[in-house]
């Protein structure tokens, strides 16, 4: 059971990164389909950083810069240049995967990708904490992406809620022409939203590369940033929302895992569906209620 | 998604196809934007230390070199062209149908269960109800998509790719269960019945497919510019107030836009599913539908440039990994040409349908 919980926890971890993220992006009124490619340039440009240079850290800070690159696109094509946010998204995701394999392949200078190997973070169980019978494993014994995810989903919550700047952003996403004649600057304020969207999403391919694969292998992300946008609306748009989502298809994909082990009768395709369809079903149940950012979507004028 | 405004008169259709292909109108942006994608491509290549022109001309001789490659290549581009006018359609509709990745696998399936069905009918029966059985797969996958983006309000994006995925499992499920071959150690089907295979123009590799898929495109620029459904689809995509307001039933017309755009990415999957590989293979159209998005995307803006996007794209893929095999540029930087290709074609097009 605390191996299952452990399992739910650890796949969540990756996608409520990219969801804290996405909330950033879809709050300012910008559809977050690109997080996929922005997982995947986070993990490519963490493992390069980290392999190259021995040291985590500097992974993690390229695991930024490059999901904040995949943002960068997005943001000048979608909010920039108006193209539609869905559409961009999805061509971020096809040059953030043509791009990672080809970059892999010239990097060995060979038609075959460099081999990149590295021991994944270890955990920092917490003092005392992490000394708790049953809970201290579970909760206060994990690697530092985790603690930085819970951490995460506080300071979007308290950003989104309590500052003027969090404040202008959620405004942007639901009346963009009010922030204008506000003073501000919708148009820049949804291009440094989506841009660090990217990066936290990078940072969500980080923790697969860097925290629990210890390597890169051509479109690892597999999916998970489309998953991630599923929980980011599963959740409403909130921080917690959002990571109870993950938390959700964390559990369905742990099930999987356990099931395969024990050779249950099954069949672990349909299994693996359950993370979808789940999506699926909360979301026609949410029906016309679902609440979305009212300008998401709407392109700007450029003079606003 | 459609001409700045509905063609409402027969002179201002006139002028605005004029417009469409004067240089520096879109048609010179979209080369703009071809050319800009080409001239990245050539930075990468150079990046890695080859000669870009090189590269290019390995591609070129890949794709273009022998009729052996050329029929190969006429096969690529077939799903991507088939796919694509539908995904087209739809993007002209004012609906963005990401789902073509699954229509096609389960249009795959769905050929796959027909041929094993009328194993021991004459050949054109044969072939016909495969193709037919893919078709229909294809366009109730796509029916799914529709129910519950309509009957629920879920966006229409979130419903098509969800269902992506549900339909690449279900498909392994089925080749795990009753479509798959026992023991062939990984998820495949067995061998076809020869009866329903496509035939293959002799001397060249091509099967009739590409055929098919150029009449769907010519069917789709008709349908498009000539028809009252056509008409009604692009007042609706340019403007869904104005498609209202002129009575047109938006639900109806998105049920035929992805009706008819689940069947033709059913028929490419059942396409390549017999007259390529004659069995049904898990991930046999791995990334098929994302690239007819690419193909629809330049479609949806000039319908004529659906069929040079798929060739565009599935020479390039053709020829690629006779590029990696003398050059020594990996066959990836294909994707990023794909990619790039999208970036700038939206950049160079939006708002300006």
């Amino acid at each position: 059971m605390i191996e299952f919980l452990a399992a739910t926890i650890r796949i969540a971890t990756p996608l409520a990164l990219a969801a804290l993220g996405g909330i950033l992006s879809e709050r300012a009124g910008v559809f977050a389909v690109g997080l996929e490619g922005m997982m995947l340039a986070g993990a490519f440009a963490a493992t390069v950083g980290a392999w190259t240079t021995g040291a985590a850290g500097v992974g993690i800070v390229l695991a930024l810069l490059g999901g904040a690159a995949i943002g960068l696109a997005v943001a000048f094509v979608a909010v920039r240049f108006r193209a539609d946010n869905m559409v961009t998204g999805l061509a971020v995701n096809i040059l953030s995967l043509g791009l990672t394999s080809y970059l892999m392949r010239v990097l060995s200078g060979g038609a075959q990708p460099v081999s990149m190997h590295l021991s994944p973070l270890a955990p920092w169980p917490i003092p005392i904490l992490s000394d708790i019978p049953a809970l201290g494993p579970l909760l206060f014994a994990h690697p530092p992406l985790t603690y930085l995810t819970v951490l995460g989903c506080l300071g979007l919550t308290l950003f989104l809620g309590r500052t003027q700047i969090g404040l202008t952003l959620r405004a942007t996403g639901e009346n963009p022409e009010a922030v204008f004649a506000a003073g501000a600057n919708p148009l820049m304020m949804r291009m440094l939203a989506v841009i660090a969207c990217g990066a936290i999403a990078g940072l969500g391919g980080a923790v697969l590369s860097l925290q629990q694969v210890g390597t890169f292998t051509d479109g690892m992300t597999s999916g998970r940033g489309y998953l991630a946008l599923a929980a980011l609306i599963v959740g409403r748009w909130t921080p917690w929302g959002a990571a109870a989502a993950c938390l959700v298809f964390g559990a369905a994909e742990a099930f999987e895992l356990r099931l395969q082990g024990f050779g249950a009768p099954v069949s672990s395709y349909v299994i693996q569906m359950a993370p979808y369809l789940i999506a699926l079903a909360v979301l026609a149940g949410m029906g016309r209620s679902s609440k979305l950012p009212a300008a998401i979507g709407q392109a700007l004028q450029r003079d606003h | 998604m459609s001409d700045a405004a509905p063609s409402l008169s027969f002179a201002t259709f006139l002028q605005g196809r004029r417009i469409r292909l004067t240089p520096g109108g879109l048609f010179g942006r979209i080369c703009v934007a071809l050319l800009l994608s080409m001239v990245c491509a050539a930075v990468l290549i150079g990046l890695s230390g080859h000669n870009p022109f090189a590269a290019f001309a390995a591609i070129a001789q890949g794709a273009m070199g022998s009729e052996h490659q050329i029929g190969a290549s006429l096969n690529r581009c077939t799903p991507y062209l088939l796919a694509g006018v539908g995904v087209a359609l739809c993007f002209r509709a004012g609906v963005i149908n990401i789902g073509a990745e699954g229509q096609i696998a389960i249009g795959g399936a769905g050929a796959a269960a027909a041929a094993f069905a009328f194993a021991d009918a004459p050949p054109i029966v044969a072939v016909v109800a495969a193709l037919l059985g893919g078709a229909l797969a294809g366009a109730a996958w796509a029916g799914i998509a529709t129910a519950i983006h309509l009957g629920r309000r879920v966006h229409e994006v979130l419903a098509t790719l969800l269902l992506n995925f549900v339909a690449l499992l279900l498909v392994q499920q089925l080749l795990a269960g009753p479509l798959g071959q026992f023991g062939a150690g990984f998820l495949q089907s067995p061998l076809m019945p020869r009866s329903a295979w496509l035939p293959r123009l002799a001397g060249f590799d091509a099967h009739p497919g590409f055929l098919i898929a150029i009449l769907a495109a010519a069917a789709f620029s008709f349908v498009l510019w000539r028809t009252p459904f056509g008409f009604a689809l692009r007042v609706a995509g340019s403007s869904r107030l104005a498609g209202a307001y002129a009575g047109f039933s938006l639900a109806r017309l998105t049920w035929g836009a992805m009706l008819i755009a689940g069947a033709l990415a059913g028929l490419a999957g059942g396409i390549e599913v017999l007259g390529v590989h004659r069995r049904l293979i898990e991930g046999f159209s791995l990334g098929f539908g994302f690239k007819a998005v690419t193909v629809a995307l330049l479609g949806a803006i000039e319908p004529l440039a659906v069929t040079p996007a798929a060739l565009f794209i599935g020479l390039l893929e053709s020829g690629s990994l006779a590029m990696q095999r003398q050059i020594g540029v990996p066959s990836a930087l294909i994707t990023v040409i794909e990619g790039l290709t999208m970036l700038f074609v939206l950049a160079a097009t939006a708002g300006r349908k």
